[in-house]
């Protein structure tokens, strides 16, 4: 506990004590009113992109035949879609927050997911048993591809966490520069194929399994991951060391945080979310995608980004960087119901994320002041 | 002559401390002590060792050579961590805050309060215990802001410098050391550091201040150490001494031969 010189009273007002105020310093009395609470939530990034989402969805809604993008069906099929990059982005979030990044999440992706899928096989039965399409073990090897995705995620994203804080490089470099190995070994060890023969059970068990018949479960477990992440952030030790880190290392250092073991293990951290990430891949597809998510790392800085998280460091958005997570998927599905190319998506979220950082710059600089 | 003999009243000795960057010996065999409860100012020109003395103490940096001592027992401070445990905090000239976190939370950065039970042990903070301890620690200080869950980034420079100063305040017990505690600060607002620091002294805490204000220092601290070139070439009492006498020894003269 503190020590206190001359504490009397337990006062938990923020006024001084009368028998204080005698020898209150007047410093330049900090003014800074505690703002309303209507004004808190029109300052927030996370509100603003909550209100692009509900436009365009309503657009979407409005635009497409029947109106059937408002349909539950399509909205959880959407959340379903956006499952993988909700966990990404919340990944960058916390790395933002530290202010490092992640570019190699994407490939950590395919890299552990290609490696999950490997131990799945191995431990689900004899080639032969595997090729005529039965799994004798096949409870174990869903274990053990859980705890392959954990483990090589965890491992991949730890090596970025060593690269900067042991060589002391910037999080941009090292995780550059991981990105093109984890993708390079991938394509390697696949040749570029994708995985076969993953059991289809995994599909009915989780990948394809919806509660109530409505919510998929991949995007049940999304949320959930998301949920407690942002409570360890909000609430932990973790939480706030991470934005001391981001805020200023050196004052975080001077305070006794160890902050080399505290990025490294924030790196793993994010790496085991990219991991989960990648198992999500075996159990919707039954199958991987070493051709795709090599920009998901980008993707997911950018939702993070639009969710009001700057690059800056010491503040985190978990909220935010979940809306931002599906504005991509919202466009993407619906100019695909509506029959219009697909590619305009992107075109759409960069055009989306010049406007969060414009909006986050202004609310900043106001700040400032 | 290494007898573990525990002294309750020197909080913080120096023997023959060495400290040499590659061939530049920045350090060259420092001896000083200070007391409990009092105020030693060191003092130098640019370059004379002050900051890379502090920092060993403060486990910043290691030394070459020499010896530690904090109340009579040898120690080697192997890290801040360390020091903090010994209860010997550093306030330096900037960076001691993260301007992005609330004031509550920067005051406890390091020292948080934990929930009880189940949910400590998740590694869930007691932020409102800490809001409400923070408040308490700051007004013993005579700190008045006016909330505490304000981020530190809206407080002007002193505010921000008088929180660092109630941080290590708050959490030391054998000693503060200070680099330059008021050369970013304006005139008043110094005036408040050197109020935090006498009360600090008052409560029984070693001292150590770097500073460049030094007529202040004259007059503020109860001795005044010169170090010139990585060496001690004074220790003066500073009732007895002047302000010629102390730019003396700081710039040559008097201190020439001492020097190697
Ligand atoms: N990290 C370092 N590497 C090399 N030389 C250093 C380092 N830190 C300080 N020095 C040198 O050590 C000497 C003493 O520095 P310092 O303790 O900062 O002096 P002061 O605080 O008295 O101005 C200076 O010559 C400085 O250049
Ligand atoms: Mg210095």
């Amino acid at each position: 506990m503190i020590s206190r010189a001359q504490n009397q009273k337990d006062n938990s007002n923020s006024e001084m004590t009368e028998s204080n105020q005698a020898n209150v310093k007047h410093l330049s009395s900090i003014e800074q009113k505690e703002l309303p609470f209507y004004e808190v939530i029109l300052r927030s990034t996370a509100f603003w992109i909550l209100v692009i989402l509900v436009i365009l969805t309503a657009i979407f809604g409005y635009l497409t035949p029947n109106n059937v993008f408002i349909k539950p069906e399509t909205l959880f099929t959407i959340g379903l879609n956006a499952s993988q990059i909700l966990i990404l982005a919340v990944g960058a979030t916390i790395l933002l927050a530290s202010k490092n990044m992640d570019l190699s999440i994407g490939t950590n992706l395919i890299l552990t997911s290609t490696l999950a899928a490997k131990v799945l096989k191995i431990v689900a039965g004899t080639p032969q048993e595997i090729m005529s399409g039965s799994y004798p073990n096949l409870t174990n090897a869903v274990i053990a591809a859980i705890g392959a995705s954990i483990i090589f995620g965890g491992l991949f994203g730890m090596i970025n966490g060593l690269i900067v804080t042991k060589l002391k490089m910037e999080a941009f470099i090292a995780s550059l520069a991981t990105m093109m190995i984890y993708w390079g070994i991938s394509l390697v060890i696949t040749q570029g194929a994708s995985e076969v023969g993953i059991p289809r059970a995994l599909q009915l068990g989780f990948g394809h399994k919806k509660l109530f018949d409505l919510i998929p479960y991949p995007l049940i477990v999304a949320l959930i991951i998301s949920g407690v992440m942002w409570l360890v952030m909000r609430f932990t030790k973790f939480g706030l060391y991470t934005c001391a880190i981001g805020s200023s290392a050196e004052s975080a250092e001077r305070s006794g945080i160890r902050t080399d073991l505290y990025i490294i293990s924030i790196f793993a951290l994010v790496g085991v979310l990219a991991g989960i990430a990648g198992f999500f891949d075996l159990a919707r597809f039954a199958t991987t995608n070493p051709q795709g998510h090599q920009t998901d790392g980008l993707m997911a800085i950018t939702a993070a980004v639009m969710g009001g998280t700057s690059l800056k460091g010491g503040r985190a958005s978990i909220p935010g960087a979940m809306l931002g997570a599906l504005i991509p998927t919202i466009i993407q599905t619906g100019l695909v119901i509506l029959g219009v190319g697909a590619f305009y998506q992107m075109i759409a979220t960069g055009f989306f994320l010049v406007i969060a950082v414009y909006l986050d710059k202004k609310r900043y600089a106001g700040y400032l002041d | 002559m290494n007898i573990c003999k525990v002294d309750d009243q020197i909080a913080i000795e120096v023997k023959g401390i060495k400290k040499n960057y590659g061939h530049l010996q920045a350090l060259r065999g420092v001896d000083l002590k200070v007391v409990k409860g009092e105020i030693v100012a060191l003092i130098g020109d640019n370059g004379a060792g002050k900051s890379t003395l502090a920092k060993i103490i403060c486990g910043a940096i290691q030394k070459s050579e020499g010896e530690l001592y904090f109340w009579g027992e040898k120690t080697d401070v192997q890290s801040i961590n360390h020091a903090h445990k010994i209860g010997v905090f550093t306030v330096y000239q900037d960076l001691s805050l993260a301007p992005d976190l609330p004031v509550s939370d920067n005051l406890f950065l390091g020292r948080e309060i934990m929930r009880n039970g189940f949910l400590g042990k998740l590694g869930v903070l007691d932020r409102k215990t800490m809001r409400n301890e923070s408040k308490k620690a700051l007004a013993a200080l005579g700190i008045g802001l006016k909330s505490i869950s304000v981020d530190t980034r809206a407080l002007s420079g002193g505010e921000r410098q008088a929180l660092a100063i109630a941080k290590a305040v708050t959490w030391a017990n054998t000693a503060l050391i200070m680099d330059e505690p008021t050369a970013a600060l304006g005139a008043r607002q110094s005036a408040i550091v050197y109020d935090t620091i006498r009360a600090a002294s008052a409560r029984g805490l070693a001292v150590l201040v770097i500073s460049h204000d030094i007529p202040k220092m004259v007059s503020f601290a109860d001795r005044i150490v010169v170090l010139r070139h990585g060496c001690v070439v004074a220790s003066l009492e500073a009732k007895k001494t002047t302000l010629q006498e102390v730019l003396n020894f700081m710039l040559g003269g008097r201190g020439e031969n001492k020097d190697d």
